[in-house]
């Protein structure tokens, strides 16, 4: 919780008043309020600059230097003033943590320096801000890569990594290579074959040298057929291993079939199938031919041996926008000059401007200043027109790519900067919800260690296993009493979530056992409630010495809520009378054992004499009976 | 089939949102929502001597709530949103959205939709500084969502709702059945004292001031300045 909030904290508490006339228990005792002094400012002189705050401002954070004691030990008598001979430019953000409750890192400082002042002044710097987190995270893992690389460290590969299945295990060696040898391996032989098998697409269409009775020149994929399909076939089948390794490995198969890669894959393995099915029939052998083309692809597989080809494509793709936009004004130009290179030249005789789509061919040699010289227009408004075609062509296409390349430059580095946060989310979402839960853990830690009327230290540290710093235990003291009012309001108490299912588990398991007992009234509240008193009389022991005669209220019940709602004026005698009446009903149904393990905090001393509100926190205590499944 | 078509429908309008983004660019004109944005609403409370005269606090308390206020709301104003926010910080089991609508009703005694300082700061005077009689006014004020002197058991079921709302759902025992309503019955069962559905100022008055342990329950948080 953010300290500024704290400051809202004495509304939260008055604002409680609205749930009083609704209670229907009394409420705790409000926790012990520590009478502080005047609240005056503090003088802080670092390296010469001073900062002065309030003393509340600085005590906001005790578990850190500055909030603590530790503070006096950097008095100075003589200036009354508190004096540290540290950086003064940094000190000025950790100030600033406790005046707004977020630590900011500033970029320009260096991070071993921000580090040492942070561990200096007690701060730990996992409460830094979302807004400079990453930024933090970033600088520092480049530090830390920059001393080990100083360190020369031998064993970087030796991490030690959880039981991984073989399938998972296979998975990652394939997708990340440095892992381990055999990987590594794996992936340089399948490199190898790639290479061989475009190299053997290409250099089968080579005309080899024929032999002197031959008219026509040979390719050698004719000559060494035999020698070409044996080198195909090799590649083919550890092509074909390698995608059904990956495929059976894969986490999600079908997210793995649905990817770019495994469509290369299987477009580059098909023609080979393809032809071994077809290889005697003639009419579709020109098809066959065609889908030789095909092979071509395999060329693509070597995306996922380089990094900076994923990018390109990545950035192709997400630069669609821009390239459609020049093709765009492109294909406009060209029809403009198309159709009044045309109109020209229609009048010249034998000109090879014959139609307007034979002169886009013109225009597109023109515009984009390649010349090839085989169309020329012969006219002199031709010319004309042709010059300004030349020359606006230069300017079409020289103004958006500029802009693609930026483009390009941009999602690079963002891409990059992708990659990173993409590793970091996990940890990130963790941190935001470690924060958020343990604000809501750290009451029902409270409660679990029983100290409801007078915390105070131990407390509030053990509670809450957020990393922040503990705000001030006044505050989380009276932000725990104001929860325990609102569960009395409504008779309910906060618990976490394995408790609430384990809770409801039991429910269904003593559902039919309670509807067999006839003694027990049941209203569909009792039936209902999970987690009924029943079970724990097995290790209750009822002090009988203070149970006063007669009940109150007619209705047995064993469900809490009924307990629970009974007017103010049950004093406590009366309800452990309650717990008395219930326990012969308990013993007709000894046949149900869950296994649960209730922790009772000890009976309250038996006092009844005296009235109920000096002893009713304790009479309170009692009722909270936590219980836990083994 | 008709979420075929509606999908073909929407698969269409794409198509034609990135021809007309192709042909176009992708320059989009200044959006007039962000130049009123720029101006802020800022407020600055009476004095100091005029509040403390107003009011049941000190010039000091005075000081710390106005600058607890400040660093929490820079403008000077809380609206709903900020104000349901802020309480939320301090359920985080459940929801506290509801609760903090009335009470943000109930300390916007203009009706205006947002709290000044000025309101803040009376409000407060009252929970924690005033008589008793004052204090179960306010309350009476808070459970009367329509203003219109009476509760009823609607109005009622909606606090009592709204208080349970706060717990959210991890409770122990389980929030099974229709609890609320079996509270707001107990309340009018004590309340209600001629039975005629509503409760009247003076009822609820009455009623809590018989009740020895709310009496005592109330004087629990005067402490917490």
């Amino acid at each position: 919780m953010a300290a500024g909030v704290a400051a809202w904290l004495p509304f939260a508490r008055a604002a409680a008043i609205g749930w009083m006339p609704v209670a229907s228990a009394p409420m705790p005792p409000p926790p012990r309020e520590m009478r502080r002094g005047q609240d005056g400012l503090i003088m802080l002189n670092v390296s010469g600059t001073r900062f002065q705050t309030w003393r509340n401002t600085l005590e906001r954070y005790p578990d850190t230097l500055l909030g603590s004691t530790e503070r006096d030990f950097f008095f100075h008598e003589e200036t009354n003033e508190y004096f540290f001979d540290r950086d003064p430019d940094i000190f000025r953000h950790i100030l600033n943590f406790y005046r707004t409750g977020k630590l900011h890192y500033p970029r320009h400082e260096c991070i071993s320096a921000y580090d040492e002042e942070l561990a200096f002044f007690g701060i730990i710097p996992e409460i830094i801000g979302d807004c400079c987190y990453e930024e933090y995270k970033d600088r520092r893992r480049e530090n830390t890569e920059r001393i080990q690389d100083d360190e020369e460290n031998e064993n970087n590969n030796d991490l030690v990594l959880p039981e991984l299945s073989f399938r998972e295990s296979m998975w990652r060696a394939f997708e990340n290579p440095h892992t381990s040898t055999m990987a590594l391996v794996f992936y340089y032989v399948t490199g190898f074959f790639i290479a061989v098998s475009v190299m053997a697409n290409v250099v089968e269409t080579v005309p080899c040298s024929s032999g002197p009775n031959r008219a026509k020149e040979v390719s050698c994929g004719e000559r060494y057929a035999l020698a070409f399909f044996c080198l195909d076939t090799a590649c083919v089948m550890i092509f074909t291993v390698e995608y059904l390794l990956r495929l059976i490995a894969a986490p999600s198969r079908y997210k793995f079939v649905k990817s770019v890669m495994s469509i290369i894959d299987v477009v580059a393995i098909m023609p080979y199938y393809i032809g071994l099915v077809m290889t005697d029939n003639e009419d579709v052998s020109g098809a066959f031919v065609t889908l030789r083309v095909f092979r071509v692809f395999r060329i693509f597989k070597f995306s996922r041996h380089s990094a900076g080809l994923r990018i390109l494509g990545y950035t192709l793709k997400s630069c669609a926008s821009e390239l459609g936009f020049l093709l765009f004004s492109l294909t406009m130009a060209i029809i403009i000059f198309a159709t009044v290179m045309f109109y020209a030249e229609k009048g010249s005789s034998a000109t090879k401007f014959t139609s307007i789509p034979a002169a886009f061919w013109y225009t597109i040699v023109t515009m984009t200043t390649l010349g090839y010289g085989d169309m020329v227009p012969k006219t002199i408004m031709g010319k004309i027109f042709g010059s300004v075609c030349s020359l606006s062509g230069v300017l079409v296409i020289a103004l958006p790519v500029p802009v693609i390349v930026s483009n390009f430059s941009r999602i690079y580095h963002q891409s990059q900067r992708a990659e990173k946060r993409r590793a970091q989310k996990k940890t990130r979402l963790a941190r935001i919800r470690a924060t958020k839960s343990g604000g809501a853990n750290a009451y029902l830690q409270y409660k679990r260690n029983g100290m409801l009327a007078d915390a105070e230290e131990e407390a509030s540290k053990e509670a809450g296993q957020s990393l922040v710093c503990k705000i001030n235990p006044t505050f989380e003291t009276q932000h725990h009493h104001l929860l325990h009012c609102l569960e009395k309001t409504t008779n309910h108490e906060f618990v976490d979530e394995q408790t609430y299912e384990t809770n409801c588990m039991e429910v269904s398991l003593t559902k039919p056992s309670m509807s067999r007992s006839s003694s027990m009234s049941s209203s569909p509240h009792g039936l209902s409630s999970c987690c009924t008193r029943r079970n724990k009389r097995k290790s209750f022991n009822v002090s009988n010495s203070n149970m006063v005669g007669g009940r109150r209220g007619s209705i047995q019940e064993l469900s809490t809520i009924q307990i629970r709602e009974r007017p103010m004026s049950n004093s406590r005698s009366s309800l452990n009378a309650k717990f008395e009446e219930t326990v012969p009903l308990n013993s007709e149904d000894q046949s149900y054992i869950t296994a649960a393990v209730i922790s009772m905090p000890t009976p309250p001393v038996t006092t009844p004499e005296g009235g109920d509100s000096a002893s009713s926190h304790d009479f309170l205590q009692s009722n909270i009976v936590r219980v836990s499944a083994l | 089939m008709a979420g075929c078509s509606s999908r073909c429908r929407q698969g269409v309008l794409k198509l034609i949102q990135s021809l007309q983004r192709l042909v176009s660019g992708t320059l989009s004109k200044d959006n007039i929502d962000d130049e009123l944005e720029m101006t802020m609403v800022s407020h600055r409370p009476e004095g100091l001597e005029q509040l403390e005269a107003q009011t049941n606090f000190t010039k000091q308390e005075l000081q710390v709530l106005y600058r607890g206020f400040k660093n929490e709301c820079p403008s000077g104003v809380v609206n709903e949103e900020t104000f349901k926010h802020i309480y939320a910080q301090f359920f985080p089991h459940g929801d506290a959205s509801t609760y903090a609508h009335y009470l943000f009703n109930a300390f916007d005694t203009r009706n205006n939709g947002s709290i000044k300082f000025e309101d803040f700061v009376m409000g407060l005077s009252t929970l924690l500084r005033g008589t008793v009689r004052e204090k179960l006014e306010w309350t009476f004020h808070l459970y009367d969502i329509n203003k219109d002197g009476l509760i009823n058991k609607e109005e009622m079921t909606e606090i009592v709702r709204a208080i349970y709302d706060m717990m959210g759902k991890y409770t122990y025992p389980a929030l099974k059945g229709d609890v609320p309503k079996q509270h707001v019955d107990a309340f009018f069962e004590k309340m209600d004292k001629n039975k005629d559905g509503v409760v009247t100022l003076e009822e609820f008055v009455l009623a809590c001031q018989e009740d020895e342990n709310m009496m005592r329950s109330i004087q629990l948080f005067e402490n917490v300045m």
